[in-house]
């Protein structure tokens, strides 16, 4: 920051940009803490941002923060309200590059709903840092109607997925390896608590579990559901939406879309009785557009996700286990 | 006086009673003999010198499939027996006994089929002492009818008479039923629904169905079986549609030999297989033009071998006769899954490829793929291919025993078995087919489960492959915490050299071995992919195993994409050479060629496997870039190498080696280089091929040079090369002692055992 980006900008004045753009009553407290009231159960998350490139097609990495804290309080079943905002800066980044990201943090919050009420700005070394991190955590109340919870997962439910899956992570690939496709492809970054809180206004405690599969993907996540609820999983592979560029991305790079990671999409596990009314629904709602039935759980192979195939094979799809090691003889 | 004699190994369901009850009929001996748990026990009455005579002769003339492993005689309570008698199974005791693997039909019983006088003419499920069913269809132990799934049969007076008539070939036959007691078909549609016909017709409607070019799945010994008619190109290709096997060759069962040699060349030891008691798959040369008229294209595409078996199974016998040409017989699956054997898998899986599907109200106990072998042309060395119905699960003699191992060895992934050595016996399980499969794991499970009841034994230590992502190995981690038993992990190529070396009984001769230990992929102790190794054996030593020298490594890309895809394999070898890009580029996207070209100098996964070297040559003389089978790009390149040697003999070509070489760091890239600038100079490629089968076997022996070995030691999917073996053995056969695998597969089929063999010389310090 600073060197070479044309201007010097001292710390104080940065934090002053800060406030002056995200401005809102609490945050204008200036207070060294925000003082919060709720009324009933809340949801309170956090999470840390690295991402290479910073900006990327489709969005960038303050969008991301605030999207990605925003989704994870909706998974608890909550309608998030508050956010902190954490910067680990790295000298030589530009104040332009900062801005833009400042900007798309702002235009974030407003399109999730969200104030930021409290944040912090440190600046580190060259060398130290990658340009840019940011750290965000986020409060929300929750939905009255909600039930969530991974003890509520019973042999029968359906699992849903909201949108084509893999999309974020080739999108990042992409620009990072240098893949010239036809089509650039753009991450699926997204607030989905809006979405989310419309279905539980309809459904419910008929909503058993929500989770995003953002690192690891859809596999991941699954995975942890069949470990945790001590049941097994069945998905279809001909069910699950992947857009053609992405499958083609998969391909090339060796990769299962399964374990590659998304960002605006989420995984619904709910009662088989609503299953089909909620996917209904869920398609006329905002990024739910190909939400699709993807499986069920059931109470065969406890702890393991199972795949049947296109063609009609079933293999177990296991946590990943580091590199890609070549089973095949 | 009287004796008692213990009899162990392979003494049940091989017409050991009867030919006891011969024995001491000759000999005019009195007692009992019966069928226990732990073997045959048999009590006579007679002086000291009649009971050493009995007990040699018991060795001397004991049936053919029978395998004595001990005798042990010693004084009873005097009893005075009024007559000899085959008296009921003692079920009792510790299981200790050997399987008797699946016998094929017999040339007696066959005959009868034939006969129209016979009571058994046209009768499917004929068997006698000496043929028929026995692992497939085994429950409990000992072996006998009550064991197994003929139990819910009962015999008729006939077969009565016949079972108990010790004159009579069926003498004691577990097995036997006929016509009138019969074991029973039930036909089905497509859709599912029975087609209604009676018993003796629906043979008829199946091969009707056939000359029409229907395809009918058939409930065979090990599992249901996929018959349509071999010459019917469309019919063929339908099958493979259906079954999503694109080009993995189609085994075909001949009716006769008359058919068969009309379409393929059969040397006597080929035709002994064929007709032998195991009866595998035996891949013959094909003519240049069949006789019956085969659709050769669509049976074996781009190969001149074809997988041919004689009817092993009266009801194949049946059909092959009624149908009276080659059928293709294909293992009842769908691509990734395990072969069929219940009726209920064959009417959910095989009604979206059998036009009909024929079973019948026998029980499959244990599900078997049938094996498949070769002869190599030259030396006329068997290969396993696939070690399955007739030979599993018997491992013959039992690895040298480490004080009262009970030791589970669950082997590798892809061409998955598991071995056990229980009570002084080794057993080494069927091929179960590959691991990826969520079902093949069920299987798995399930005949690991089959053998534990069997025996009634939970092992004390297990063994698996040191590769975290195998199945088998996660399995193993599984039952180690569940039995709370030690689980010891043993790196693939020793366990490869573990095994070849224990087939020859070598783990404790002291003269050193040296491994040649080719495959695909096996984890290596420094986290690469190896493959091409040599390994050191020295018996009796603090480390009996030292990797001497291996292929230089080059990338492992992408992980399972590599092996489905030779064109990486050439990629990652040659790369670094200016012409490759004229040959390369356009095996690829404008995108993949870009991203390869960023990934290569960035990956870190290295490999040293002669598979992917095999794969790499197999693409750049073009010969395949994407393989739908395993070992399909090294399969064609033999091929081509082959038709060239026949021409030309096992000629000193000029090596892609370089001259002199020397080193640990078998100069990978140097010799793909060579097929590279050969290619580009438009040498044949069948020249090239066999020039690269040279530099292999020069390989060899510049390594055996420095290493000073002379006794070698061949393990590894790439020695199911059959012209690679007969050079080997034409180069170093007067000069070197070599040993091949006999009874196992040279692919990972042989790591279970392997790890067993491992462990046995590493604890017999
Ligand atoms: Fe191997
Ligand atoms: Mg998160
Ligand atoms: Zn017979
Ligand atoms: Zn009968």
């Amino acid at each position: 920051l600073g060197h070479g980006s044309g201007g010097i900008l001292t710390h104080k004045l940065l934090e002053a940009g800060v406030f002056d753009l995200l401005r809102n009553p609490l945050l204008d407290t200036h207070h060294d803490g925000a003082m919060l009231t709720f009324g009933g159960p809340v949801a309170f998350t956090t999470d840390s941002y690295v991402i290479t490139p910073v900006f990327f097609p489709g969005g960038n990495i303050g969008e991301l923060a605030v999207n990605g804290t925003v989704n994870d309080l909706a998974m608890c079943g909550a309608i998030p309200r508050y956010l902190s905002l954490s910067f680990i800066l790295e000298e030589g980044l530009t104040m332009t590059e900062f801005w833009q990201v400042l900007v798309s943090i702002k235009e974030a919050a407003e399109r999730a709903g969200v104030q930021v009420v409290t944040g912090d700005t440190k600046v580190v070394e060259r060398g130290k840092g990658d340009k840019l991190f940011i750290n965000t955590s986020g409060l929300g109340e929750v939905h009255p109607r909600a039930a969530i919870s991974s003890r509520r997962v019973q042999p029968g439910d359906k699992i849903i997925v909201s949108g084509p899956v893999a999309t974020h992570g080739i999108a990042i690939m992409s620009v990072r390896e240098g893949l010239a496709f036809d089509t650039t492809l753009e991450s699926d970054t997204a607030p989905l608590n809006h979405t989310v809180r419309a279905l539980l206004d309809e459904f419910g405690s008929g909503i058993h579990l929500l989770r995003d599969p953002t690192r690891g993907g859809v596999a991941t996540v699954l995975n942890e559901i069949a470990r945790d609820t001590k049941t097994g999983v069945d998905i279809r592979q001909a069910a699950i939406p992947v857009l053609d560029e992405v499958m083609g991305a998969c391909e090339l790079l060796g990769l299962d879309p399964l374990y590659v990671a998304n960002e605006g999409v989420f995984l619904a596990l709910v009662a088989a009785e609503v299953a089909d009314r909620f996917v209904g629904m869920l398609q006329s709602l905002p990024y739910g557009e190909s939400a699709a039935i993807i499986g069920e759980v059931v109470a065969a192979h406890p702890g393991q996700v199972v795949l049947t195939s296109r063609i009609g094979g079933r293999r177990v799809v296991n946590m990943l286990v580091g590199e890609q090691l070549p089973r095949i003889c | 006086m009287t004796w008692h004699l213990h009899l162990t190994g392979l003494v049940q369901g091989v017409g050991f009673r009867p030919f006891v009850w011969q024995l001491v009929q000759a000999m005019q001996l009195r007692g009992t003999v019966c069928n226990g748990v732990d073997g045959v026990h048999i009590y006579v009455n007679a002086d000291r010198d009649t009971a050493e005579r009995f007990r040699h002769l018991l060795r001397e003339k004991a049936p053919p499939l029978a395998q004595i492993d001990t005798i042990r005689m010693e004084t009873a309570e005097p009893t005075d027996f009024a007559d000899f008698r085959i008296i009921e199974s003692d079920v009792q005791g510790q299981p200790n006994l050997l399987l008797p693997p699946d016998i094929a039909l017999c040339a007696t019983c066959r005959t009868e089929l034939t006969e129209p006088a016979n009571r058994r003419f046209g009768y499917a499920f004929t068997t006698c002492t000496h043929c028929g069913p026995r692992y497939s269809i085994l429950q409990k132990l000992p072996y006998d009818r009550p064991a197994t799934t003929m139990a819910p049969f009962g015999m008729c007076a006939d077969c009565r008479t016949e079972y108990y008539n010790p004159a009579d070939r069926r003498f004691f036959a577990q097995t036997n039923s006929c016509p009138a007691c019969p074991v029973e078909f039930r036909l089905f549609g497509a859709d599912g629904t029975a087609i209604d016909a009676r018993q003796e017709m629906q043979v008829d409607v199946c091969l009707t169905a056939l000359r029409q070019g229907s395809i009918v799945a058939v409930k065979g010994i090990g599992g249901y079986l996929l018959l349509c008619d071999a010459t019917n190109a469309d019919t063929v290709e339908t099958l493979r549609e259906r079954k999503h096997r694109p080009a993995k060759p189609l085994a075909v069962l001949y009716p006769d030999r008359a058919t068969l040699e009309g379409d393929c060349h059969v040397r006597a030891d080929e035709w002994d297989l064929l007709t032998g008691v195991a009866a595998p798959i035996v891949l013959l040369r094909r003519h240049e033009q069949p006789a019956s008229g085969i659709a050769v294209q669509q049976l074996a595409p781009g190969l001149d071998h074809i997988g041919a078996m004689l009817p092993y199974a009266p009801l194949l016998a049946l059909l092959a006769e009624g149908f009276s040409g080659p059928l293709v017989a294909t293992s009842g699956n769908r691509s990734g899954f395990p072969i069929c054997y219940t009726n209920e898998q064959a009417l959910t899986q095989l009604t979206t490829v059998a036009d009909y599907i024929l079973t019948h109200n026998r029980a499959i106990a244990v599900p078997q793929d049938d094996s498949v072998m070769w002869l190599t042309p030259v030396f006329r060395q068997p290969v396993m291919l696939r070690r399955s119905r007739g030979y599993a699960p018997t491992y013959i003699p039992a690895l040298p025993e480490g004080s009262g191992a009970n030791t589970l060895a669950l082997g590798a992934s892809l061409k998955s078995t598991f071995a056990w050595q229980l009570r002084g016996n080794t057993y080494v399980s069927q091929y179960l087919g590959d691991l990826e499969s969520f079902d093949t794991q069920e299987q798995f499970r399930q005949t690991l489960t089959h053998f534990r009841t069997l025996f009634n034994a939970t092992p004390t230590l297990l063994l698996a492959d040191a590769h975290e992502g195998y199945f088998s190995t996660q399995l193993a981690r599984e039952l180690s915490a569940t039995w709370n038993i030690p689980l010891r992990l043993v790196q693939h190529h020793e366990a490869h050299l573990a095994a070849v070396l224990a087939e020859h009984d070598l783990l404790n001769q002291p003269q050193p071995v040296l491994g040649i230990l080719w495959d695909g992929t096996g984890y290596g102790t420094d986290g690469q992919v190896w493959g091409g190794e040599f390994i050191a054996y020295k018996a009796n030593t603090d480390e009996p195993f030292t990797r001497m020298a291996h292929f230089a490594y080059f990338d492992a890309l992408l992980g399972d994409k590599m092996p489905r895809e030779p064109r990486l394999s050439a990629l990652s070898l040659v790369h670094e050479h200016p012409a490759a890009e004229s040959l390369l580029r356009n095996r690829f996207t404008a995108v993949e060629w870009a991203f390869y070209q960023k990934l290569l100098p960035q990956n870190r996964l290295k490999t040293s496997s002669v598979g992917r070297l095999f794969d790499a040559v197999a693409s750049l003389l073009g010969l395949t870039d994407q393989v739908s089978y395993e070992g399909e790009a090294a399969l064609l390149l033999e091929e081509h190498a082959t038709r060239f040697v026949e021409q030309n003999g096992f000629t000193t070509l000029r090596s892609y080696l370089p001259r002199p070489w020397f080193g640990t760091n078998v100069p990978t890239q140097h010799i793909a280089a060579g097929v590279l600038a050969d290619r580009l100079a438009n040498v044949p490629v069948g020249q090239i091929a066999a020039t690269f089968h040279y530099t292999l076997v020069e390989v060899v022996a510049a390594v055996a040079r420095q290493t000073g070995h002379t006794r070698l030691a061949f393990s590894g999917g790439v020695f199911q090369n059959a012209l690679l073996v007969d050079w080997l053995r034409h180069r170093f056969g007067h000069t070197h002692t070599l040993f091949f695998h006999r009874q196992l597969s040279p692919g990972d089929e042989c790591i279970a055992l392997g790890q067993l063999a491992h462990v046995t010389c590493t604890q017999l310090l």
